[in-house]
């Protein structure tokens, strides 16, 4: 069995470098090779998918695998974890490349020669692929963060006519580079360590390591993947830039999925690389400390989206505040995972399962809302929201798929960012005294999904409602044609199911963790007692901390969203009751005059009080001068 | 059905009916009182209701037409009708308890905000919108100081389950943190109500009702219905969370009580509108800020001490 997943694994990295070698070749033919490019990746993409429905739904322990390369040796592996990470990987990559066969046609491209961009698309899948199937942190490591980070690179200065594109690609590049060596110090820093040696050989070898080096270790192994998380103030290095510089569908691919390869770096070092030589309550630090940084990144993170006025920095901003959320739920875990406490322990389960819960919602939302802001760049040429505003009217399709992955990443209850930031904020929360200090990260972590709300208002408020497209463009923007519109659509629903059916995922995850050898918490999610936990029922998921007891929280987004229903139906019938009449009229402006450019307003002024207010945060935009 | 079950769904009906029969007579109390500070006789008690039932037959007019404009409202009243109805009020979990928590409770009363601001937002108008600029702005800030007084009974009690967590620490056992709480509770009260010193996003004489400026006839009356209901929660929450329940073991005179009390709330909550000039958005910020910190303290003294 494990040869057929291997030989799946390698069948799609073939499959994605023939396409890198092929694709190109029609680079003429535009429209032709963005179908060449999206059959290849949805070959790819479906070997990969089947591999990761091999793996989870086989249960059992996946061996690994290693790769005899020109006299090196590369080491493989292949578990329930890696395998979510190669889902998600293959899904967002189809369907972005689905996105992209239309999405190159705009009119600013159009003087760009595609054959970079094919090639270096397929490279950039395959390091991803790499990524989270490699075991090892040297030569298996190096080859695939080189493919992914020096791909992506050409990929975000595509448009490279533009010297402030090149500049932030080329600091993306340095930085990357700069992570690959932290990653690479560290692993060659492991006493008995060489070329190619295995995750768990590595761990044994951190349990013969003096605390001192193993101190230095694991920081500058948290130093890399932070990197790459976007983690506090790693991220605002990098990632604002090098996000609003790509093409749209490469942000959605840089945010929905390459960041979260950081994820799954943090979340192996520390959940399997902490040896048992390792006194729990030192190795416990590293969780609080990882915590610490998680809880800075998402407050700082999303209050510095609040004050973008251009639309992908604003999503930029707002990915490094939503991965400061995972970051906390690792924490979390980890420091409650390795108290000894019963209570805390069952409550890092629930942590984790908010931690891949939301790496997974995350990947879709906001995937999805890079695409719907391409779409309106695609459609109006700018994505400036002191420009936009209007456009609800004239793509109605893009603005109701761009309102799902609003609510979602805003949490509206029954929506897939509630269920997973529940997970989160529940499992601090519910630490209480215990918890200690995690509780306070918790109501910082509330009061941050208000500023979330606030941000996500303001985007989808100053794009698709509210005015201004009205005097910016003059006529001429139209809905984007059913090539675009097709794949998101589809991550639209796959929201909607994400947010609707938590008992799903939440089983998947449990199951991943059981099935995932040697990590800190296999024997915890492999206990019968861990699933029962979490019962399901139709409405959602209820979590109780005995068995017999009642459940202490629940999330429950279909009976939610059927009370929200069936009293919205009872407030449109009060609406009608008495009567009344409808009229049209425009709108009222104290009769002074009509609505027009000068007057309105726009992005730059909303929220100015709270951005004065919050100053210290960074991130400040200097206010626009109104033309 | 049986009978617990059958109790439970008539407590939803009671609670519906509880919040929408009383959430005007209070907001009629508040008028009454502010008109007797200002020497005035005032309107009858239950001027507000007559006001939203003569809104409700009223010209309803669409300046923008699209659907946004037109579905908030509704889920802005279909919003606060959720939290009524998970709402163990007087001690008694309603048959729609167990399908929320603590957390589904926050995100529900922040929906409700949201869609005022979606509304303002659909409207184009400059008003709306720096009405709601504000609005949100001060949900930021109030929003986790609601939640903190409800973290203390999450502390103590080990849960997120509303009634444990309303009803489950006995009043005495909140201590100082608690104390402290009642004090930022009663100090945050004209926030979470948008009353004046803090009226700051609808503003009528600045702004001519900020958000809402744009509606009219019923779209108007269910935003006004939502204040007004939402209102009542806030008055009513200290009341549940720090004031012990009779425990008569009759739901009426317990109820009855409670009821009594939210009126003193009322009562207060009108003299200090009355009383109070409106609050720049600046300056609310900073107020807000240190109730913000102070909580904090009171959580952080919980969790220590």
């Amino acid at each position: 069995m494990a040869l057929t997943i291997y030989q799946g694994l390698f069948a799609g990295l073939l499959l994605l470098l023939a396409a890198a070698v092929i694709t190109p070749l029609f680079a003429g033919r535009r429209k032709l090779a963005g179908a060449l490019n999206f059959a290849f990746c949805l070959a790819a993409g479906v070997v990969f998918a089947l591999v990761s429905v091999e793996v989870l739904s086989g249960g059992g322990p996946s061996d690994p695998f290693v790769l005899q390369l020109g006299g090196l040796s590369i080491p493989f592996l292949i578990d329930g974890f890696s395998a979510l990470f190669l889902g998600l990987i293959a899904l967002m990559s189809t369907l972005t490349a689905f996105y992209c066969i239309g999405y190159m046609e705009m009119e600013h491209y159009r003087h760009y020669g595609l054959r970079g961009f094919l090639f270096n698309y397929q490279i950039f899948v395959a390091g991803m692929v790499g990524i989270v199937t490699v075991d090892d942190l040297t030569i298996g490591f190096t080859i695939a963060w080189q493919m992914m980070t020096v791909a992506s690179y050409f990929l975000i200065r595509f448009d490279h006519q533009d010297q402030a594109i090149t500049r932030s690609a080329t600091k993306y590049l340095l930085l990357m580079e700069l992570a690959w060596l932290a990653v690479i110090a560290a692993a060659v820093l492991i006493p008995h360590a060489g070329l190619g040696t295995p995750l768990h050989a590595l761990t044994e070898g951190l349990g013969s390591a003096e605390p001192g080096l193993r101190a230095l270790i694991y920081g500058l192994l948290l130093f890399g993947f932070g990197m790459k998380v976007g983690m506090f103030p790693l991220g605002q290095l990098w990632l604002p830039d090098a996000h609003s510089s790509a093409p749209s569908p490469i942000s959605a691919m840089l945010s929905g999925v390459m960041i979260k390869t950081g994820v799954y770096g943090i979340v192996r070092t520390l959940f399997w690389m902490v040896p048992p030589e390792m006194p729990g309550a030192q190795a416990r630090q590293l969780g609080l400390i990882l915590a610490c940084f998680g809880v800075v990144t998402l407050f700082i993170g999303t209050v510095q989206a609040l004050k973008q006025n251009d639309a992908k920095r604003l999503l930029a901003y707002s990915s490094i505040g939503q991965m400061g959320y995972i970051l906390l739920g690792i924490g979390t875990a980890h420091w409650f995972m390795l108290s000894g406490n019963p209570l805390l322990q069952s409550l890092a389960v629930l942590a984790l399962i908010g931690v891949l819960y939301h790496t997974t919602n995350h990947a879709l939302f906001k995937g999805l809302l890079f695409l719907s802001t391409g779409s309106v760049q695609y459609a109006t040429g700018t994505k400036d929201l002191d420009q936009l505003g209007g456009l609800l009217k004239l793509m109605p399709i893009t603005a109701l798929v761009a309102a799902i992955a609003c609510v979602s990443i805003a949490g509206i209850p029954a929506f897939s960012g509630f269920a997973s930031k529940w997970a989160i904020i529940a499992s601090g929360l519910l630490g209480g005294k215990t918890a200690g200090i995690i509780v306070l990260f918790g109501v910082i972590a509330l009061m941050t999904s208000t500023i979330t709300l606030a941000l996500t208002v303001k985007f989808y408020g100053m794009i698709f409602t509210a005015s201004g497209i009205e005097w910016s463009r003059k006529g001429g923007v139209r809905e984007v044609g059913v090539l675009m519109l097709l794949p998101m659509s589809l991550i639209g629903a796959l929201c909607l199911v994400q947010g609707f059916f938590p008992g799903f995922f939440i089983e998947l995850f449990i199951r991943i963790f059981a099935m995932s050898e040697g990590s800190l918490v296999q024997a915890l999610f492999a206990d019968p007692a861990t699933a029962v936990s979490l019962t399901q029922s139709w409405a959602g998921v209820g979590f109780r901390l005995a068995p017999d007891g009642l459940p202490v929280a629940v999330v429950m987004p279909l009976a939610l969203l059927a009370m929200l229903g069936v009293a919205g139906l009872f407030a449109a019938w009060l609406r009608r009751a008495g009567g009344a009449e409808q009229r049209q009229a425009p709108v009222w402006l104290c009769g002074y005059q009509t609505s027009n450019s000068a007057n309105s307003y726009t992005s730059s002024h909303i929220f100015a009080a709270f951005k004065k207010f919050m100053w210290w945060t960074g991130g400040n935009v200097p206010r626009a001068t109104k033309v | 059905m049986n009978p617990t079950t059958q109790t439970a769904w008539l407590l939803v009906g009671t609670n519906l009916l509880l919040f929408l029969a009383l959430a005007p007579l209070f907001d009629g109390i508040v008028r009454r009182v502010a008109a007797r500070v200002q020497n005035r006789q005032g309107p009858p008690l239950w001027q507000p209701l007559y006001d939203l039932l003569k809104l409700l037959g009223k010209e309803n007019i669409d300046a923008v037409g699209i659907l946004p404009f037109r579905l908030a409202p509704l889920v802005a009243f279909a919003s606060i009708l959720c939290v009524v109805m998970i709402l163990p009020v007087a001690g008694r979990a309603t048959a729609l308890t167990p399908y929320a928590d603590t957390l589904s409770l926050i995100y529900l009363l922040t929906l409700g905000g949201v869609a005022v601001l979606v509304g303002a937002f659909a409207g184009k108008n400059i008003f709306a919108l720096i009405g709601a600029s504000r609005e949100m702005t001060t949900m930021i800030m109030v929003e986790p100081i609601l939640f903190m007084i409800l973290l203390l009974g999450v502390i103590k009690t080990g849960s997120l389950e509303l009634t444990t967590v309303l009803y489950g620490t006995p009043a005495g056992d909140y201590g100082w943190s608690g104390l402290i709480m009642i004090v930022i509770a009663l100090f945050a009260l004209q926030a979470f109500v948008g009353r004046q010193p803090f009226d700051i996003a609808e503003a009528e004489q600045e702004l001519l009702g900020g958000p809402f400026i744009e509606y009219s006839g019923p779209n108007y009356a269910l935003f006004k219905y939502y204040m007004m209901i939402k209102q009542m929660f806030y008055a009513y929450l200290p009341i549940a969370v720090f004031v012990p329940l009779l425990h008569s073991g009759l739901l009426v005179v317990d109820l009855i009580a409670q009821m009594l009390l939210t009126a003193l709330v009322f009562l207060l909550i009108g003299l200090l509108a009355a009383t109070h000039p409106r609050y720049r958005i600046d300056q609310a910020l900073n107020y807000f800020a240190g109730l913000f910190v102070l909580a904090l303290g009171a959580v952080a003294g919980a969790l220590f001490g």
